[in-house]
C-alpha cells in the first residue's frame, strides 16, 4: 500500500472536494429547470423532458464525471421514469441487433489473441518485410490498420505494443530522442486509428451508430455497404499517414539487423502453429465472410453470436480466458445511448433540436456533412469516440429528416471522424499506449496528429463528394 | 495578577517551583486528597496532581526526600485543599489517583504498568524496551525508568492496551492517548510496531492520539504516522546543543543524528496540522541561551517546543546535575510563549500536561491574560469541543491521506 498526505492548504483540498456535490446539484439543477421551463412550440413535453435528460447525459458523458456505462444506466432507467417511452419499449431497446454484435466481436477477438494467432501473423509479416527500416515501419502501420479491420483496434494496439517496445529496445532507440522510434509508436497508433474506421470490427463505435439509426428510422447499413463507402478513405488515409510518418520523423537508423534478432527470438518463442490457432483461424475467416455476404440476410449479431457458440462447442476457447476481453462497461454504454437516442428521435426532440439549432439556413447536405464531421473529429480528440456518436447523432438524425435527407450520410458523417483521433493520448487507448512507450511524447504526438486530423477530415469530405455519388449515393 | 513575595499567586511561576521543590503532605491529607493508594503502586512514578488556578495542571513530587525541605505544603481545610507557604496560601483541586491503576488486564496486568495519566493525557507504554542501555548509549539523565532492566523486551499486547485506554476513557482520563516508544532499531522509527494499537484505539475511541517516536529514516514513514491515525506527533530532540546532544544523548546522535532530527520535524509540519508537531527540549542540561536558540529554531520550523525541567534521577549518569532554580529559567517561558504567538503556532493541543509548562502556560511570566487562546483551549476541553476537535481531526485526515497500490503492486 502507498500512502501519499496531500499536503496542499486544506481550504483548497475541501474547495477541489466539494467540487464533485456541486456539480451533481448544478446538474440536477439544470434538469430541474429545463423540465419545467414552458414546453416550446412544435416540441412535445416527452420531447421536452427527453432534451432535459439528453443535455444531463451530454454533460455527463463530456466531462467523464460518472463512468460512461453509468451514465447510459441512468438514461435507461430515467426515460421511462419520465414517461418518454413506455418501460417495455425503453428495455427493449437495450437488446439491440448492434449490443450483440458488440459482445461477440469482443469474444471473437478475444479468442483470436488468446489464441496467439494475432501475435504469430504480426511477428510474420514484421519478420518478411522489416528489413529496411521503412520497411519495418511500414509493416508496423499496415499490420496495425489491417488487424484493426478485423479485431478491436484497442486491442490490435495493446497485442503489438510490446513487439514494438522490443523492436525499439532491440535497434537500442533512444526514448524521446529517436525519430525512428517515434514514427513506430506513431505508426502503430495511427494503423490501428485508420485500420479502426474500416469495417464494422475496428471499434465498437460503428456499431453503436448503426444501432442507433436502426432503432430511430428502421434504416440499416450492413457490413459490406459500410466497407465500402469508408474504404476509399481509408486507404487515402493510410498513404498520407505513411508518407507524414516519414517526413515528421525521417529514420535516423539503417542496421536493421537487430530487429531482425528481436523476430526470431520471439517467433522461437511462440514454437509451431498449433491446432487452436488454425482452428480459431479458420471460425473468424469463417464468420468475416458471413458477415461480408450474409450480413444483411442473417443479420449481423446472429452471425456473431453463432460463431462465438461454435468457439466453445469446439472447446476453442474457456470463459475463463475470455472474460478479461470483454468490456462489459462499453456494452452497457451502448445499450443506454442507443436507448437515449431512440428516445430522442421517437419523442420528436432530436428534429425539434436540429431544427433550433441550423434552422433553415443550411440547405446543402453536404454542408452538413462537413459541419458534423468537423465536430465530430474535433469532440474525439477530447472525449471518448462512443459518447461522441451519443451527443451527436440524435441531433444529426434529427437534422437528416428535417432537410429531407437520407439519414444514412449523417451516420458515416459521425461514425467515421468519431473513430479519427490522431492528436492526443486521451483521445483513444491507441494513443495512449502509444505514449506510455516514453519513446515519443504528448507533444510529438499533438505536432504530427493536428496535420493529420485536418487531413482526414479534408479527405473524408472529398470522398463524400466525389466518391459517394460515383457509388450510387445521392448527396 | 497579585504581586507577593511567593510564587503562590502566579500559576506559572507556582507550577515550575513545586515541580522542582515538591511539596509536603501529611497521611491525613493524602487519605482525604484520595491519593493514598498511589503508594502501593510500586511501579508508579507517583507525584500529585493538582490544578492550580487558571487550570494550570502539575504533578507535584512528595514521596522524594528532596521534598521534605520544600517550603510548600499541602493542607486541606472543610473538604477544600490549599497549598500554603509561610502565612501565604492558594486554593486548589487535588486530582484523586484514577481508579483504574488498581485493576488489572484479563491476562493479569496492572493497568497502571501500561498507562499512567498526566493530566489530561493518559500516557501509554507498549513496549519497555530500551536497546541503548545494552549497547552503554543510553541518555545520560536517564535512569530507565521504562522499566528497561526489569522487564525487558516485555510487550504488552494490543488487547492490553485496548483495556487500559478503555478503563482511562471511562474514568474520562483519556481525552488524549498520548502513546510513545523508547528507542527502536528499525527505520520506520517504531511506527510500525505502534501501528496496530493506534489502529486500535482509534478503532474503539473517539480520543485523538499522540505519537512519541523516533525519526523515520525517511519522511514516508511521517506519512504513514499521520495516515494509521496520529494526531500529534513528537519526536524529542532533548538538547538543543549540537555538542551537549552528541554528548548528552549519545544513542540519539549516533544511530539517529541531529540533522535527522530536524529534517523529520520540519517535514512533519507539512503533514500535520498546525500545533501538533512537538518535541522536547529538557530545561537545564544546556546553557539558557541555547534552550532559547532552540525555542526559536523551533517555533521558526512550525514545531512546539515542550520545555521539561531536569530533575536528576536516581541511577541515572547525570544523577549529580544540578538542579535549576526557579528564576533562573522562568524567562524560558515566557521566550516560549512569545515565540508561539510571534509563529503563530496552535497552542490548543499542547495542554494540561501536568509534568510540562505548556507555550499557553508561558503567558504567565509576560502577564498576556490570552483570553482567545484560554478561550479556545478551554473550549476544546468541553464535551462539545472534544468531540469538534476528534470529527476535525479525522475530517482532515480523510481528505489528506490518499492510500493507493504501491508501485510494485503497479507493475504487475
Ligand atoms: S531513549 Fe533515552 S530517554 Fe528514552 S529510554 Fe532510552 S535512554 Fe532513556
Amino acid at each position: 500500500m502507498r500512502i501519499e498526505i496531500d499536503r496542499r492548504p486544506i481550504w483548497l483540498i475541501i474547495i477541489l472536494r466539494s467540487f464533485r456535490p456541486i456539480f451533481f446539484l448544478t446538474i440536477g439543477l439544470i434538469f430541474f429547470y429545463l423540465i419545467n421551463l414552458p414546453t416550446p412550440d412544435g416540441l412535445t413535453i416527452q420531447g421536452q423532458r427527453a432534451i432535459a435528460l439528453f443535455t444531463v447525459c451530454l454533460i455527463l458523458w463530456v466531462t467523464g464525471m460518472l463512468p460512461l456505462a453509468i451514465t447510459s444506466l441512468l438514461a435507461i432507467v430515467t426515460v421511462p421514469l419520465l414517461g418518454i417511452l413506455d418501460k417495455k419499449e425503453t428495455y427493449a431497446l437495450f437488446g439491440n441487433e448492434a449490443v450483440f454484435f458488440i459482445l461477440g466481436a469482443f469474444i471473437l477477438s478475444g479468442a483470436v489473441m488468446h489464441s496467439g494467432l494475432s501475435g504469430r501473423i504480426a511477428l510474420a509479416i514484421m519478420n518478411r518485410f522489416g528489413g529496411t527500416p521503412k520497411g519495418l515501419l511500414a509493416s508496423i502501420f499496415l499490420l496495425a490498420s489491417a488487424l484493426s479491420f478485423f479485431m478491436s483496434e484497442h486491442a490490435v494496439a495493446a497485442m503489438l505494443f510490446p513487439i514494438v517496445l522490443d523492436i525499439a529496445k532491440g535497434l537500442n532507440l533512444r526514448p524521446g530522442r529517436s525519430n525512428y522510434a517515434k514514427s513506430l509508436f506513431l505508426a502503430l497508433a495511427w494503423g490501428c486509428i485508420i485500420g479502426g474506421v474500416a469495417t464494422f470490427l475496428g471499434g465498437a463505435r460503428v456499431p453503436l451508430a448503426v444501432g442507433m439509426l436502426k432503432e430511430a428510422t428502421g434504416i440499416t447499413i450492413d457490413f459490406l455497404e459500410y466497407t465500402v463507402i469508408v474504404f476509399p478513405t481509408v486507404v487515402m488515409l493510410l498513404v498520407i499517414g505513411y508518407l507524414g510518418l516519414t517526413r515528421f520523423f525521417p529514420p535516423d537508423i539503417e542496421d536493421m539487423h537487430l530487429a531482425k534478432t528481436v523476430f526470431e527470438r520471439k517467433m522461437k518463442e511462440m514454437g509451431k502453429i498449433g491446432y487452436l490457432e488454425y482452428a480459431v483461424g479458420a471460425v473468424m475467416a469463417a464468420t468475416i465472410l458471413f458477415w461480408l455476404f450474409f450480413g444483411r440476410s442473417l443479420g449481423i449479431a446472429n452471425i456473431a453470436i453463432v460463431s462465438v457458440v461454435g468457439l466453445f462447442i469446439l472447446k476453442l476457447v474457456r470463459w475463463k480466458d475470455i472474460e478479461e476481453y470483454v468490456n462489459w462497461g462499453i456494452i452497457l454504454m451502448y445499450g443506454g445511448a442507443i436507448t437515449l437516442g431512440a428516445a430522442m428521435e421517437k419523442s420528436g426532440a432530436a428534429a425539434w433540436m436540429a431544427n433550433a439549432a441550423i434552422g433553415n439556413g443550411i440547405s446543402s447536405p453536404l454542408v452538413v456533412i462537413a459541419i458534423f464531421s468537423l465536430l465530430t473529429i474535433l469532440l474525439t480528440e477530447g472525449m471518448s469516440n462512443a459518447a461522441v456518436i451519443a451527443i451527436l447523432l440524435p441531433v444529426g438524425i434529427g437534422m437528416a429528416s428535417r432537410f429531407n435527407m437520407e439519414p444514412r450520410l449523417i451516420t458515416y458523417a459521425i461514425a467515421v471522424p468519431a473513430g479519427l483521433a490522431f492528436c492526443f493520448p486521451m483521445s483513444t487507448p491507441a494513443n495512449a499506449i502509444a505514449v506510455s512507450s516514453g519513446y515519443i511524447t504528448t507533444k510529438d504526438m499533438a505536432k504530427a496528429g493536428i496535420v493529420m486530423m485536418i487531413l482526414a477530415w479534408l479527405v473524408f469530405n472529398l470522398t463524400a463528394r466525389f466518391y459517394w455519388p460515383i457509388i450510387g449515393i445521392r448527396l | 495578577m497579585k504581586q507577593t513575595k511567593t510564587y503562590l499567586h502566579n500559576p506559572g511561576y507556582l507550577k515550575i517551583d513545586l515541580m522542582l521543590k515538591g511539596i509536603r503532605v501529611d497521611k491525613e491529607v493524602l487519605k482525604k486528597a484520595n491519593m493514598d493508594k498511589c503508594r502501593n503502586l510500586f511501579d508508579v512514578a507517583c507525584g500529585i496532581d493538582v490544578i492550580l488556578p487558571h487550570n494550570t495542571w502539575v504533578t507535584v513530587p512528595y514521596i522524594e526526600d528532596f521534598t521534605k525541605d520544600s517550603p510548600y505544603e499541602l493542607m486541606e481545610r472543610d473538604g477544600r485543599f490549599f497549598i500554603t507557604h509561610g502565612d501565604e496560601s492558594v486554593q486548589v483541586s487535588v486530582v484523586p489517583t484514577p481508579e483504574f491503576y488498581t485493576l488489572k488486564t484479563t491476562t493479569g496486568i496492572q493497568l497502571s504498568r501500561i498507562g499512567l495519566v498526566h493530566g489530561g493525557y493518559v500516557a501509554i507504554t507498549p513496549a519497555t524496551q530500551c536497546d541503548f542501555f545494552n549497547k552503554a548509549i543510553e541518555c545520560r539523565y536517564c535512569a530507565g525508568n521504562l522499566d528497561i532492566y526489569s522487564n525487558k523486551g516485555r510487550v504488552y499486547s494490543v488487547e492490553d492496551v485496548l483495556e487500559t485506554v478503555e478503563a482511562a476513557y471511562k474514568e474520562g482520563k483519556a481525552e488524549i492517548v498520548y502513546i510513545s516508544i523508547g528507542f527502536s532499531d528499525t527505520p520506520d522509527g517504531g511506527i510500525e510496531f505502534l501501528k496496530p494499537y493506534i489502529q486500535a484505539i482509534k478503532k474503539h475511541f473517539n480520543t485523538l492520539v499522540a505519537v512519541e517516536a523516533l525519526p523515520p529514516k525517511e519522511n514516508r514513514w511521517v506519512d504513514e504516522t499521520y495516515a494509521v491515525g496520529a494526531d500529534s506527533v513528537l519526536y524529542n530532540l532533548e538538547i538543543f546543543n549540537p555538542k551537549l546532544f552528541d554528548e548528552i544523548c549519545p544513542g540519539r546522535a549516533t544511530l539517529i543524528g541531529r540533522e535527522r532530527y530536524l529534517d523529520a520535524l520540519r517535514y512533519a509540519t507539512t503533514i500535520f496540522p498546525n500545533g501538533t508537531v512537538a518535541s522536547h527540549l529538557i530545561v537545564g542540561l544546556e546553557p539558557i541561551e541555547s534552550t532559547m536558540s532552540g525555542i526559536d529554531y523551533f517555533t521558526n520550523i512550525g514545531v512546539v517546543p515542550i520545555l521539561p525541567i531536569y530533575r536528576p534521577s536516581l541511577g541515572a549518569k547525570l544523577s549529580q546535575y544540578k538542579m535549576p532554580a526557579t528564576k533562573d529559567i522562568a524567562p524560558l517561558y515566557g521566550h516560549l510563549y512569545r515565540a508561539v504567538t510571534a509563529n503563530k503556532i496552535n497552542t490548543t493541543w499542547v495542554r494540561d500536561i501536568s509534568i510540562v509548562t505548556t507555550p499557553l502556560e508561558g503567558r504567565f511570566f509576560v502577564g498576556d491574560e490570552a483570553r482567545m487562546k484560554t478561550w479556545m483551549q478551554n473550549f476544546y476541553k468541553s464535551r462539545l469541543g472534544l468531540k469538534a476537535a476528534w470529527s476535525l481531526a479525522t475530517l482532515r485526515r480523510k481528505l489528506k491521506v490518499k492510500v493507493g497500490e504501491s508501485s510494485a503492486h503497479r507493475d504487475k
